[in-house]
């Protein structure tokens, strides 16, 4: 299997964690992706990333104020800085013994454990086992949550559609309007960004 | 699972080859409501696809619920997604999904009746259980509980309606139209339709005479009781030609030659210029005071009439109307001193010698100057047309009373009361002696008196003083029943109204003849804007204690087709009631 590894723990709990990685790995993970942390036999955990970090550090403060700045200069320390991306990763569920659950871990990964993105196959396994894990996604109201959705139905639908279930996508939209229909302005929301996906 | 009945008596029409097209499949479920407040369920089709009227069938933990869809309300789980209108923003696909989860539909259903699944064919005990019904053992029973939340709600099958209201195979059930949906067959039972009074209810034009043809085309046809007709307009004895349509509509006479007798009224009567079976003249001794004081709003008769009435009665006997007739008014004579004083004929030396006002006396016998001059009422009549109706009503013939060209509100009122009321006496003391066992006593026959235009002789003021009101009353102990047929009902006394077993309605606007018709009744309020809503000459709403529950029924049209299933019957019964025995 083709395995993409894009970073390593750098602070987890049970609802979630965090990801560190260079710049140059930062062309692998985006907004709503399924990931995964595979810890001992059989053991994993998935996740869908929700955040994006870049913190600033003391040299780009004053680099940033600096004129004329050399190409190279930008790019060494775009490359080589001290300060990695951090990358939050929302938990939806885990697999154990070959069987998904869409409850959240038992126990959360630790820091420096790879984190790898997952495959249209893995994609199709995790979120063909049910809508359960939406729970977690709809759960924290301070994150942008409706674009979140869109986004990951958006990479979920085209790994559905390979696998030949096109049907996925309309169960989806389905199943999240149930769950927002009490809720005018997020439901609003959710299809504002769901009608951005190209249909 | 148990299957629902409902498909049993499907699986039977299957087997008599009259299965339905158009087959109900689930419409919602339940999402709330009560014993007392209507049933709630969430619509899972478009609105469209039901009606109000619809009749629907609750499936739920081992019992089917009957019920009317009463209402349609548009909801939504936050207003804003209904005033907004979002969905002109969305795409078609995103717009739809706000459809079904946050705007729906909800339907009222007014559940009526409640009967036990039975088990399913090929079961053990299911042969007992099938037959059980077929005897109406089992039987379906007033609601008494609730469906559970998210119980399967689907529009009733052919074989729901026919466990409900019978079918036209059983003797005794007659059918009166189709559901508005799927329509299926709705039948109505003849004789739990004449054991109390019954209406027949709708404004002009809303098909109230045609609905009336054809039940009475079915009592005739069953053959179980006699029918009195009151013909005031000749519309049901003779062929008819229709008010709107122009079309020609066969009378009763027409279709039942041997079992309806026409009689006119008055010697010499003609209906619609052909001879009538024989003729009626009442005879002056059969008039009653109380016949005349039945007439006191018409004649406008005074508060000293009883009073007068009495003293000639007392002086006369029952020759009392012949006497007064003869009587002169104003007529005078001279004594021996040259001074005027009444004639001896007079009616104001009656008045004297009997001790009435004689102004009183003078304004009665000029007030029924009407009466004196009806051609029908004669001193000696040439038959007994009377007692050849009786006889008639006994063998079980139908009489058709023409009022011919007396159309006037006073002949109608006066003759049938008058009428009525020596029926019933004899009907009285027929019962009384086949009730005490008097040799040879026979049990009467039941009659059903038609009588239009109801309100006339129903109304709060006669209602005291008529027959018609102490038929309605006493219902079937003397085996006479009323058929009411009026498009006014609010001026139909209330307490006649209550005793109204089976009520048949059409299309009525006026508030008072809605609330009237639905006197007595439990779910008033969801009954009544369903009545208001009643399509004219095409639907019906049944209700009352002959019928099992109320019902929006597509009413039965009076044609050729009809008579050729009413007339033309015997042969296709026969083929139920051969399947019939073999226990289908």
């Amino acid at each position: 299997m083709n395995e993409i590894e894009f970073g390593r723990l750098l602070r987890s709990g049970t609802t979630g964690f965090v990801v560190g990685c260079r710049v140059n790995q930062l062309d692998a993970p985006s907004f709503g992706s399924l990931v995964r942390v595979p810890l001992e036999d059989g053991y994993q955990v998935y996740g869908v990333i929700y955040d994006i970090h870049i913190e600033d550090d003391g040299l780009v403060r004053q680099l940033i104020t600096a004129e004329d700045l050399p190409e190279e200069v930008l790019q060494d320390n775009r490359e080589n800085r001290n300060v990695p991306v951090e990358i939050g990763v929302m938990a939806v569920g885990y697999e154990k013994d070959s069987r998904v659950y869409h409850l959240l871990p038992p126990r959360p990964p630790l820091s420096l454990d790879s984190i790898y993105l997952c495959s249209p196959s893995e994609i199709v396994r995790f979120t063909g086992a049910g809508f359960g894990y939406f729970r977690h996604l709809l759960r924290d109201r301070d994150k942008p949550v409706e674009e979140l959705l869109a986004a990951h139905l958006m990479a979920a639908r085209s790994a559905h559609i390979a696998a030949e279930n096109p049907g996925w996508f309309q169960a989806a939209l389905e199943e999240l309007t149930a769950a927002l229909r009490d809720d005018y302005p997020r439901m609003m929301c959710f299809l504002g960004a769901a009608g951005e996906i190209d249909v | 699972m148990a299957i629902p009945k409902g498909k049993k008596a499907e699986i039977m029409d299957e087997i008599k080859g009259n299965v339905s097209k158009t087959e109900a499949g689930t419409i919602g479920y339940i999402v709330g409501g009560g014993l007392k407040a209507n049933l709630q369920a969430r619509l899972t089709v478009p609105p469209q696809q039901i009606q109000e009227g619809a009749f629907v069938v609750v499936e739920s933990g081992g019992w089917l619920f009957y019920g009317l869809v009463t209402d349609l309300q548009l909801g939504s789980t936050d207003p804003r997604f209904a005033d907004e209108g979002g969905q002109a923003r969305l795409s078609p696909q995103l717009a739809q999904l706000l459809h079904g989860q946050t705007l729906y539909t909800n339907i009222e259903i007014m559940s009526a009746l409640m009967m036990e699944q039975g088990p399913e064919p090929g079961e053990p005990g299911y042969d007992a259980w099938f037959q059980q019904v077929m005897d109406e053992q089992i039987r379906p029973e007033p609601v008494k509980t609730v469906p559970q939340h998210h119980a399967e709600v689907r529009l009733a099958r052919a074989g729901d309606i026919a466990e409900i209201f019978g079918k036209e195979s059983k003797a005794g059930f007659f059918q009166i139209g189709d559901t508005l949906e799927g329509q299926h067959p709705v039948c109505i039972n003849l004789d739990k339709l004449v054991q109390r009074s019954a209406g027949i209810f709708g404004a002009t034009g809303s098909g109230k005479s045609f609905l009336a043809r054809v039940i009475l085309a079915g009592l005739i046809n069953h053959g179980k009781t006699s029918v009195l007709i009151f013909d005031m307009h000749n519309e049901y004895g003779p062929d008819d030609t229709a008010s709107d349509t122009g079309a020609r509509v066969p009378g009763l006479k027409g279709k039942f030659p041997a079992r309806v007798r026409m009689v006119g009224l008055g010697r010499g009567a003609t209906i619609r210029g052909k001879q009538p079976d024989f003729n009626l003249e009442i005879a002056e001794a059969d008039i009653m005071p109380e016949d005349i004081l039945m007439l006191s709003q018409e004649l406008n008769l005074r508060e000293t009439t009883p009073t007068t009435l009495e003293a000639l009665k007392a002086s006369f006997q029952n020759n009392w109307f012949h006497a007064f007739k003869n009587m002169r008014a104003h007529a005078y004579v001279e004594d021996e001193n040259g001074k005027p004083v009444p004639a001896p004929d007079s009616v104001e030396a009656w008045a004297i010698q009997a001790g009435v006002h004689s102004s009183a006396a003078e304004a009665l016998h000029s007030k029924l100057r009407r009466l004196f001059n009806a051609s029908y009422i004669v001193e000696e009549p040439a038959g007994n047309a009377l007692q050849q109706m009786i006889d008639h009503l006994d063998h079980g013939q139908h009489i058709v009373l023409s009022f011919g060209t007396h159309e006037s509100d006073l002949d109608y009122l006066f003759v049938s009361n008058l009428l009525t009321r020596r029926i019933r006496q004899v009907w009285e003391r027929r019962t009384n002696d086949f009730r005490s066992g008097r040799q040879g006593a026979e049990e009467p026959r039941q009659l059903v008196i038609v009588v239009e235009e109801a309100h006339k002789l129903l109304n709060r003021e006669m209602a005291a003083q008529t027959t018609f009101s102490t038929i309605a009353r006493e219902m079937r102990k003397y085996y006479v029943t009323l058929l009411i047929i009026d498009q006014r009902p609010s001026q139909i006394y209330d307490e006649v109204m209550s005793q109204l077993g089976t009520r048949i309605t059409g299309w009525l606007g006026d508030a008072d003849d809605i609330s009237a018709v639905l006197t007595g009744l439990a779910g008033r309020d969801a009954l009544r804007g369903m009545l208001a809503r009643l399509q004219p000459k095409e639907e019906v709403l049944m209700l009352g204690w002959g019928v099992p529950m109320p019902i929006v029924v597509h009413s039965r049209r009076y044609d050729d087709a009809f008579w050729e299933a009413v007339i033309g019957k015997g042969v296709r019964r026969s083929n139920a009631e051969i399947l019939d025995e073999l226990g289908f």
